[in-house]
């Protein structure tokens, strides 16, 4: 090595010595945002990657939520008027970004809340902070029991458990048969994602048809690969099978990819379900009428017959452009409004004091099915699901529960 | 299951490793004259998706025609990224870490170009022929999935015959068997390089264009099958054009039948993919078709 | 000789202790929880990118898949942890696991060469995503929960990885400067030459390996242990995600290849801009990778080791060849040096 090599990498370490002191510096320079009479909610969703079309859609359910209320006046917190402040940032599907972004806005944005996890893994890994910050943390995105079964007290969530999914499902079916449209003891193939989500569907099947003797019988029930592209070997397995109904339990790719390929075996089942996944524009773009008949069990629909969805979906279209996709939009909207009236309730910004409201708050007049939302105590609520069904022409019914169907349900697919 | 439910998944297996083969050929090519392992070949095959579908949708075009133009001007797109970039890469006999990163840095901005300018939908083409199948006695076969076979081998032969006949051919099989006697013989490498560039990118495109008609696509689509074009190369001995269609051949009969054993979660099946691909690494390093002939020389 | 640049002499030893000394009064300052935890994941991917460095830098054997050592160190860390287990044991135990990865990785596929060993360790990472995220025992494709209760203290999280990012850099400096280091280089400048020298090819990278997994397994533990849940997805922030194992050969690549800096520097960019930059530009954040990628590659291979030595040459008014060697050299199999100018 020589001298003058050795004097170059002296400058290079001074260098070195600098750039990160720099660093250190200006990182810790960042001011933390100005409280002036604002509230600081924070928003963790991934509008980019793939769960960014659902996580775009929760996030304008938010906005429109935060702008409602503030148009109003805000909110009124102990006598004094706050308006509602959003952070918002995008994890980009991203579940350890989608942590240290739910971090973030705990601590050096102060949120007094935060809102985010769509979809189950991101849902998980934010799910550690709130009670690391002590700050509430709503989930409108999320629904495995997983999240709410760790003892945690600042974690809520706005969707049914997807146990009840799979429950309904069967008990949909259930009402078919009592009706007459489908033939008792029909053998039911399940597919479903390698995730909580999957096995949690299909337990709540199989609770429902060991309480059930006679009903259904399950011949077929594997597992398989979130976000694969060829689902065409497992489909064969499942014509193989011999089955009479087909209940799959998939992401929104997943069953898009899916049932493109269930069309191409030219399979044919006398009910086909994709789990929560069905009525979503998305799939019919892709997929045309190869989307009629699929029911899917939904945590909200715009056809369910309250007067506040009309004005829901008014406001919605005006502020967006377009009409809710799906529920996903619905459940973020509502996750904003119960949290708006805990924090009134509570009367003051003290976090805990927020939370505690929460595990009391009661949101009449929701959108959801049953028009009360609350939560459990484990923090997560558990209102009906309602089932819709893709029907020819574009429609999407409801065809259950009874109390709120819009149509009725075309059993056996012609 | 009995045996008629095995001639099912034969038939697609088959239908599939004809995708498979035309999606692999155009990383060999460049595989094999530059020694790039391309992994912008994913991002070429996502672009080459929605350019079929951009012409499908607002000119109604046929996407098989449609995917037959992506040659053309995927040719010149790889061209034009070759003089502007990748012709400055160090030259090298083996494949360097700074054309790996080269061509990974490309697939994230064509990624994020896609992004931009497609948002992140899913998108897919819809035509009559997508859900049409012909049933010939127990088998079921989709008419979409005929049509993508016939067209990409079709494609691969006249590659193949191409290799043969052409001046260009022979200049890609000189460079591929012994670059330094290539070179010493007159070959032109630096041409050949830049026309194999084209040639692969083109391919790339074109393949892209055949698997939008079979799956819907985001600007993330090609990942899985970049995966699957590596396992493909590596059963075909990475530099063998007939072995890319045997590779294709076995690693879709592999796919598909490893979904059919009984007790293995179809879960599972990927791993067999990709443990395949240590496997054929460590026991046939020169892969299936270096059994058959020798001449990666010992390196 | 080139490649010996960036020894670690006495000078520097001094100068990187005081960074350290600053670095651990730094916390003494009260900064806000959002800079300590930028600080923390930096140090952890700057101690992946270290560890890499030794097998992919010293030792020329580029691999893509880190990321097994890195899930199988959370996943060690947590199992233990939830058996009731240390901390600081469980990170032993996450080294450990890893350790044992690399030799069942490395002993197959370090008798391949080239291209047959990158493209192998593509095969093993995919190959153990797919069975991790399958097992029960650690919750599937669900991923599994950290159960340590007690009050979290952030402070202890960025000490322990300082101190291990300290240990990384001290191992990284001492295999730069000793035999072994030596050996490594040696390896992949020609390896049928080393051996003939009587340096064992295989032993060397074996041992290289699995120190560098050893290192990426206690990184995963740290990573596991500080947010509780492991994502084993093949989405981005999986901890088997093939993009994992690229973030991780990114650092020494936008640092310097084959330096003992370059990876810590390139540590501390990707901290910022993953942190900083990806935020504000959440929508073309692919883009700037993909860009920089180029642009390195391209433009400046010794990465921004090789760009802090043409600012120094550009004060001296000397020209000089920029150090290091670069990602242009070929880092499998022999070594070839081509000038090349722009």
């Amino acid at each position: 090595m020589s001298i003058s090599r050795f004097f170059s990498n002296k400058r290079f370490m001074t260098l070195l010595l600098l750039v990160s002191g720099c660093v250190v510096f200006f990182a810790s320079a960042i001011p933390a945002a100005a409280q002036g009479d604002t509230i600081t909610i924070g928003v963790v969703m991934p509008i980019s990657g793939r769960e960014g079309k659902p996580g775009q859609y929760q996030k304008e359910g938010i906005d429109l939520a935060i702008k409602q209320i503030n148009d109003k006046g805000g909110l009124v917190v102990n006598k004094k008027k706050y308006q509602i402040k959003e952070v918002f940032y995008d994890d980009g599907s991203d579940s350890a970004k989608s942590a240290s972004l739910a971090e973030r806005a705990m601590s050096s944005d102060n949120a007094t809340a935060v809102i985010g996890g769509y979809s189950t893994a991101l849902g998980e890994a934010e799910s550690v902070m709130p009670d690391r910050y002590k700050t509430p943390w709503l989930t409108a995105g999320a629904a495995a029991t997983s999240i709410f079964s760790h003892g945690y007290k600042y974690t809520f969530g706005t969707l049914t458990p997807i146990l009840v999914l799979g429950s309904t499902t069967a008990e949909f079916l259930g009402s078919l048969v009592d009706q007459g449209k489908l033939k008792k003891g029909l053998k039911i193939a399940l597919a479903v994602e390698n995730t909580d989500h999957g096995i949690d569907y299909v337990n709540g099947i199989q609770d429902w048809i060991s309480k059930h003797p006679g009903y259904f019988t399950v011949v077929f029930n594997e597992k398989f690969e979130l976000g694969g592209t060829d689902f065409s070997g497992l489909l064969q397995k499942v014509k193989a099978s011999r089955a009479d109904i087909f209940l799959s339990d998939a992401h929104l790719q997943d069953y898009i990819t899916m049932q493109r390929q269930y069309l191409q075996a030219g399979m044919h089942h006398q009910m086909i379900s994709y789990g929560a996944r069905g009525p979503e524009t998305n799939a019919r773009q892709a997929l045309g009428d190869g989307v009629n008949y699929i029911f899917a069990g939904v945590w909200w629909s715009d056809k369910l017959p309250y007067p506040q969805i009309k004005q829901f979906v008014n406001d919605y279209k005006q502020f967006t452009g377009h009409d809710p996709d799906a529920w996903y939009a619905a459940t973020a909207y509502e996750a904003m409004r119960i949290l708006a009236q805990a924090i009134q309730q509570a009367g003051s910004l003290d976090k805990t004091k927020i939370r505690d409201a929460l595990a009391k708050a009661e949101l009449k007049n929701s959108l959801v099915p049953g028009q009360v939302l609350k939560f459990g105590p484990n923090g997560q609520t558990g209102y009906p699901f309602v089932v819709v069904q893709n029907q020819p022409g574009g429609k999407v019914e409801i065809v259950y529960p009874k109390g709120s169907a819009t149509g009725a349900p075309i059993a056996p697919t012609p | 299951m009995n045996l008629i439910d095995y001639l099912d998944p034969l038939v697609s297996a088959v239908l599939l490793a004809g995708i498979y083969a035309a999606m692999s050929i155009g990383m060999t090519v460049i595989y094999g004259v530059m020694k790039i392992v391309n992994l912008a070949h994913a991002g070429f095959m996502m672009m080459g998706a929605y350019f079929v579908y951009e012409l499908f949708e607002r000119f109604h075009m046929n996407p098989i025609l449609g995917a037959s133009l992506a040659l053309p001007a995927f040719f010149i797109f790889g061209v034009v990224i070759y003089l502007l970039f990748v012709q400055w890469l160090p030259k090298s006999d083996q494949p360097t870490l700074s054309s790996l990163l080269l061509m990974f840095g490309f697939w994230l901005v064509l990624q994020n170009v896609a992004l931009l300018i497609w948002k992140n939908e899913d998108r897919s083409i819809f035509t009559p022929l997508t859900f049409a199948v012909i049933r010939l006695g127990p088998v079921t076969i989709a008419k979409v999935r005929l049509v993508v076979f016939t067209a990409a081998i079709i494609s691969v032969i006249v590659l193949q015959v191409v290799l043969r006949k052409s001046w260009f051919g022979r200049a890609v099989r000189a460079l591929i068997q012994n670059p330094y006697a290539a070179r010493i013989a007159g070959v032109d490498d630096r041409r050949t390089a830049m026309l194999s560039f084209g040639v692969g990118t083109a391919f790339a495109g074109f393949a892209g264009g055949l698997l939008a008609l079979l799956y819907s696509f985001s600007p993330d689509f090609g990942r899985p099958f970049l995966l699957r074009s590596f396992v493909i190369i590596v059963l075909g001995g990475l530099e063998s054009f007939s072995g890319v269609a045997l590779g294709a051949l076995i690693l879709a009969l592999v796919e598909t039948f490893s979904i059919m054993v009984p007790f293995i979660d179809a879960s599972y099946q990927p791993a067999i993919t990709y443990g395949l691909l240590v496997v054929v690494l460590l026991v046939l390093p020169k892969g299936v078709a270096g059994l058959l002939e020798k001449k990666w020389r010992v390196a | 000789m080139k490649g010996l640049s960036f020894r670690f002499g006495n000078l520097e030893a001094i100068l990187s202790l005081l960074v350290l000394a600053a670095f651990l009064v730094f916390p003494a300052f009260h900064p806000s929880a959002d800079v300590m935890r930028v600080l923390f994941t930096t140090f952890v991917w700057t101690i992946t990118g270290i560890a890499w460095n030794i097998v992919g830098g010293f030792a020329g054997q580029v691999s893509f898949g880190f990321a097994v050592f890195y899930g199988l160190g959370a996943y060690a860390a947590a199992l233990l942890i939830n058996a009731g287990r240390s901390p600081y044991f469980a990170f032993a135990g996450a080294a450990g696991v890893a350790v044992l990865a690399s030799f069942l990785v490395g002993l197959p596929t370090f008798r391949l060469r080239g291209p047959y060993f990158a493209i192998a360790t593509i095969g093993v990472t995919e190959a153990v995503r797919v069975l991790m995220s399958n097992f029960s025992f650690t919750g599937g494709a669900s991923g599994y929960r950290i159960n340590e209760y007690g009050e979290f203290r952030q402070s202890e999280h960025y000490y322990q990885a300082l101190v291990i990012l300290a240990c990384a850099v001290a191992i990284s400096a001492w295999i730069a400067k000793s035999r072994f280091g030596l050996a490594l280089r040696a390896i992949k400048q020609d390896q049928d030459a080393a051996a003939q020298l009587g340096v064992n090819p295989y032993a060397f990278k074996l041992w290289a390996h699995a120190i560098a997994a050893g290192l990426t397994g206690i990184a995963g533990a740290l990573h596991a242990r500080y947010n509780i849940y492991i994502d084993p997805s093949g989405g981005p922030g999986g901890v088997f995600a093939f993009t994992t194992g690229i973030s991780i050969l990114l650092l020494p690549v936008i640092g310097g290849i084959g330096t003992v800096w370059g990876p810590v520097l390139g540590g501390a960019v990707f901290g910022i801009v993953e942190e900083r930059l990806t935020i504000k530009f959440s929508q073309i954040h692919l883009l700037l990778y993909g860009a920089l990628l180029i642009i390195i590659v391209l433009l400046e291979p010794d990465g921004l080791v090789g760009l802090l030595h043409r600012v120094v040459n550009l004060f001296r008014r000397r020209r000089e060849d920029s150090g290091g060697p670069g990602a242009d050299e070929v880092l499998w199999g022999r070594s070839r040096l081509e000038g090349r100018e722009l």
